[in-house]
């Protein structure tokens, strides 16, 4: 599993089409992956606005990790996981934001202890982290 | 005759970029130092402290431009072999961006008006590495954070990586250390 990882707009998502330019991808935006395409690089980015939605409906930080770890099961080494680091600014002032960066820090944390490999972009230029 | 060199560098707040910036432009050598400042006075106050700045600068030896907006007329302010700092991209932006907001007709909400402004901006960049030796950018990382104000957010993603494309050199800076991407 690889992760690309770095501040929004920084060129993530343009990075990994260029990677995987010549390759069948899955992409999935905002979601989890639902259908298991063995032949696929499978792509999985916006994880935070999941977060949020989930969240929102109701579902405990407990049973995120279970979907994401079930998710990280299917086919790991064809995944690639966008990540958007949020959790350098001020705290919050809404309280599902707060509960949203919690969460997706230590979800972050579990898929980078999980990764492969990690790749950070810094406005378009990529650097080896793991 | 060689284009200038283009030096990008960008970090947090108290992250030491602009004293990092002035000693990249100082160890350059060079004939001037011109200190292109984007920062705009909305007060008595900050009129005193941008003066007050200016003063600094002047008894360490560099000359002063202040252009908010429409950077390309600096450019006849500018000599060849100048060695020039541009403090900061973050704040032309919103200069630009929010322009013509208390006439209620910001440029933001104005198709096409960033997108003109933006190419002036890289045209203007461009031809004045034609002319100076060296132009450092100085800018901040406010990326990293929940998207507040997409628009602005996602203009400034854009720049920073045009900037880095272009860039002889790209430096993120942390806690006073210069960490060179390019």
């Amino acid at each position: 599993m690889h992760i690309v990882f770095g501040g929004a707009f920084n060129g993530k998502r343009q990075y990994v089409r260029e990677q995987l330019k010549d390759q069948h991808v899955d992409w999935t935006e905002g979601q989890l992956p639902d259908k298991k395409d063995a032949e696929a690089f499978i792509v999985i980015a916006g994880l935070e606005h999941w977060v949020r939605q989930q969240l929102e409906k109701g579902f405990s930080e407990q049973q995120l990790m279970e979907q994401v770890k079930s998710s990280l099961s299917q086919g790991q080494a064809q995944q690639t996981w966008v990540l958007t680091d949020l959790n350098r600014g001020i705290v919050p002032t809404e309280r599902i934001e707060r509960e949203m960066r919690d969460v997706l820090g230590r979800l972050y944390q579990f898929l980078f202890a999980e990764a492969k490999d990690i790749t950070r972009i810094w406005y378009g230029i990529p650097q080896k982290i793991k | 005759m060689a284009r200038g060199q283009l030096v990008f560098i960008s970090g947090g707040v108290r992250s030491g970029k602009s004293a990092y910036a002035e000693s990249v432009v100082r160890a350059a050598g060079g004939e001037r130092k011109v200190y292109l400042a984007s920062g705009q006075a909305h007060d008595e106050e900050m009129k005193e402290r941008i003066e007050r700045h200016r003063q600094d600068r002047q008894e360490d030896g560099w000359h002063t431009v202040e252009q908010a907006y429409q950077m390309d007329r600096v450019l006849e302010n500018l000599q060849s072999n100048d060695l020039v700092l541009w403090d900061c991209v973050t704040t032309w932006l919103a200069n630009e961006l929010y322009e013509g907001w208390e006439k209620g007709s910001m440029c933001a909400e104005i198709s096409g008006c960033m997108e003109t402004k933006w190419s002036s901006l890289q045209e203007t960049i461009l031809d004045m590495l034609d002319t100076i030796d060296l132009l450092t950018v100085v800018s901040n990382e406010v990326l990293d954070d929940f998207v507040r104000d997409e628009l602005y957010q996602s203009w400034l993603g854009r720049i920073h990586i045009w900037l880095v494309q272009q860039a002889d050199q790209a430096i993120e800076m942390e806690n006073g250390m210069a960490f060179r991407r390019k």
